[in-house]
């Protein structure tokens, strides 16, 4: 399991808004300042904080907090 | 600032701690870049305020269209951009253009090279307004065929057209990016993900070299000007300790480890002499020993005619950092101060806070590489050739000071210079020297405007300015273009725009030599007034009353500078008979 409060963390320096917008109903489409060029450094960002390699096909989907989860959740399985 | 300064800080921690030091800390100093790529590297931006925030710059980035130099440039320039980072893209120029590239007929390259240069021809020429403008050439993306395939050699090609472009232009540099890529490694250089998907190839590993390089080669952005390499001896110019272990017992030498680390390191101080440095010990040692180790040891690469001033003493360092940069009549900010001991370089870190400090590690291995980025600071935007000949004209100067103590009056000593002012009006041969003044001049400088090689070949240009440039002379030798007058006639009134003088010729009555040629001047172009200023910096204080004790009465407050005037008829500049005045 990883830290989820991390990942909110990341999330709002990245993507530049205040933590407490960050939840489980975030998305593309709920955030204005989620655009493609963030959303790379997003990935980059939680490849780095998690010390993961989020596969390609993956990455260009992550478009919602759900399920960034949902992908963390699979590669961070000890 | 902890976070800024970790090597191994996450991306997301760094932009915090970017917005965190920006909003918060008190920068003296804020400078505006644009960043204008072939590809997509908007994240260079934030590697770029990283690297300015740790060599204390508040870094304002504007990001550039894609592959548009020419449109950027424009609106760089209504935005108020200073420095300009061009990143021309080469697997961009045409889609997989590394692949094409072997395709391609000698004709079709040589038609896309002669494009090529047309349009960053266009694009430098239009940057000419820009203080610095960093041109980062072409680099492979694919890695290519072992031995170098085709991709390489037009590569290559591409280079040294770039190069030669970017050669007219003053303010151009070029930044290396095969050699970012190298210190890197490829694989980890590039994220093809992002690059196929987005066009946005530089994995954020890159993207901080690159921030590293400009910061150095701008001298964080304009900010730092590094005079002088002030050492410490024992286990930093050799190892071991020379009140211990004797001249015998130290390791210096070019063949044996670790003698070869102090070796290299002494080879370097002196290369960095040779390129203008001025080189100063500090140290707690017995000062003959020093001299005579420095005089007859058979493996010292470093020599006493090296070393500009010796503060060899057992005083505490901090007194003779400021002995230094008293002598030398520089600012604190101009020194690096190179220790091994922790101590010494906390002491200095936290009493002399503008003093730059490095600490020579324990691991002689390590020392090369603190050796590297001392190296970085001095040189990485290049020392103009009249720069090499500084610590011969410094130590000309400190031999006059020490001939000052024999004479019975000031005016005495004075005559004693034979000096020599030699003043040349609109003379385009001096432009970047005279630009380089003004960038360098802080105390001896009125109204500190900063002019590039082409604002002063403007002004040279411009019928209604006159640029006078002073090259001083004395017995000991020259001392070159050392002093600049910048004088625009408005109607009747002559306005001294700009004065400034190297602290190098201070003292001699050569800041008042100039004034009878200016003012025979202006009464030629038909002035009848003489107006000039005095607009203070944190570090002009000096020059603070030069206008009142130069005769000129002062005519109040204006827009935060102190303005002078007075009809030519009624100024009669002081007379300095000790100088010679020629004309060019």
């Amino acid at each position: 399991m990883f830290d989820e409060e991390a990942l909110k963390k990341v999330m709002a320096a990245v993507l530049r808004v205040p933590e407490a917008q960050i939840g489980p109903d975030t998305s593309t489409d709920t955030l204005p300042t989620w655009d493609s060029l963030r959303h790379m450094n997003l990935v980059l960002a939680l490849e780095q904080e998690f010390g993961v390699s989020i596969p390609d096909e993956d990455a260009a989907n992550l478009s919602s907090y759900a399920l960034i989860k949902l992908v963390l959740n699979e590669l961070t399985v000890d | 600032m902890k976070v800024l300064a970790d090597p191994a800080a996450s991306l997301a921690s760094l932009m915090g701690a970017v917005e965190e030091v920006e909003t918060h800390a008190t920068l003296p100093f804020t400078a505006h870049v644009g960043i204008s790529a072939g590809a997509t590297a908007d994240l260079l931006g934030l590697f770029l305020r990283r690297h300015a925030l740790l060599s204390g710059v508040r870094l304002r980035v504007t990001q550039g269209n894609f592959d548009d130099p020419l449109g950027d440039i424009e609106r760089f320039g209504q935005a108020g951009v200073e420095f300009l980072v061009l990143a021309p893209f080469f697997d961009t120029l045409e889609p997989a253009f590394e692949a094409r590239a072997a395709m391609m007929s000698e004709a079709e390259i040589a038609g896309r090279e002669t494009e090529m240069r047309a349009r960053w021809r266009l694009a430098l020429k239009a940057a000419a307004r820009f203080r610095n403008v960093f041109l980062c050439d072409f680099h492979r993306l694919t890695p290519s065929v072992a031995g170098g395939d085709r991709a390489d050699v037009v590569l290559d090609r591409f280079n040294q057209a770039l190069a030669e472009e970017a050669a007219a232009f003053a303010n151009v540099r070029v930044l290396d990016m095969s050699a970012m890529v190298a210190e890197v490694g490829r694989a980890a250089a590039f994220d093809m993900r992002f690059y196929l998907r987005n066009t946005a190839p530089y994995s954020a590993a890159l993207l901080n070299v690159w921030g590293r390089q400009v910061a150095a080669a701008s001298r964080a952005y304009g900010g730092r000007f590094h005079k002088a390499l002030v050492l410490d001896c024992d286990n930093t110019l050799w190892g071991g300790i020379l009140g211990e272990d004797l001249p015998e017992g130290l390791q210096i030498g070019p063949f044996d480890y670790p003698g070869n680390v102090f070796w290299r390191a002494q080879t370097e101080f002196v290369a960095l002499q040779r390129q203008g440095v001025l080189l100063c010990l500090c140290s707690k040692n017995d000062p003959a020993a020093v001299d005579a180790l420095l005089e007859t040891h058979p493996d010292m690469v470093l020599r006493s005619s090296d070393v500009i001033v010796k503060q060899v003493n057992w005083d505490d360092k901090v007194g003779n950092l400021r002995q230094i940069a008293q002598t030398l009549n520089i600012g604190l900010d101009s020194l690096v101060f190179l220790d091994d001991s922790a101590f010494e370089c906390e002491s200095v870190r936290t009493q002399l806070p503008e003093v730059t400090v490095f600490q020579a590690p324990a691991n002689p291995v390590e020392y090369l590489g603190v050796i590297a980025q001392i190296k970085d600071l001095f040189l990485a935007s290049g020392e103009s050739g009249e720069g090499a000949g500084k610590t011969q004209q410094y130590r000309q100067r400190a031999a006059a000071i020490e001939a000052a103590a024999a004479f019975d009056t000031h005016e005495d000593y004075l005559a004693s210079l034979d000096l020599t002012v030699t003043i040349a009006r609109d003379d385009p041969a001096r432009a970047a020297r005279v630009s380089q003044l003004s960038q360098k001049s802080n105390q001896f400088n009125l109204t500190t405007i900063r002019y590039t090689a082409e604002d002063i070949a403007r002004l040279i240009q411009d019928e209604a300015t006159t640029v006078y440039a002073l090259d001083v002379a004395d017995r000991f030798g020259p001392a070159g273009t050392t002093g600049v007058v910048v004088v625009r006639r408005e109607g009747e009134v002559a306005v001294v725009e700009s004065l400034l003088m190297s602290c190098r010729v201070l003292g001699r009555g050569v800041e008042q030599s100039l004034w009878s040629t200016v003012v025979r001047d202006a009464v030629e172009k038909g002035c009848v007034r003489l107006q000039a200023s005095y607009r203070p910096t944190a570090k002009n204080a000096q020059a603070a009353d030069f206008y009142d004790r130069l005769g000129l009465p002062p005519q109040g407050d204006v827009g935060g500078a102190q303005v002078y005037a007075a009809t030519l008829a009624a100024f009669i500049p002081p007379p300095t008979p000790w100088i010679k005045v020629l004309h060019v």
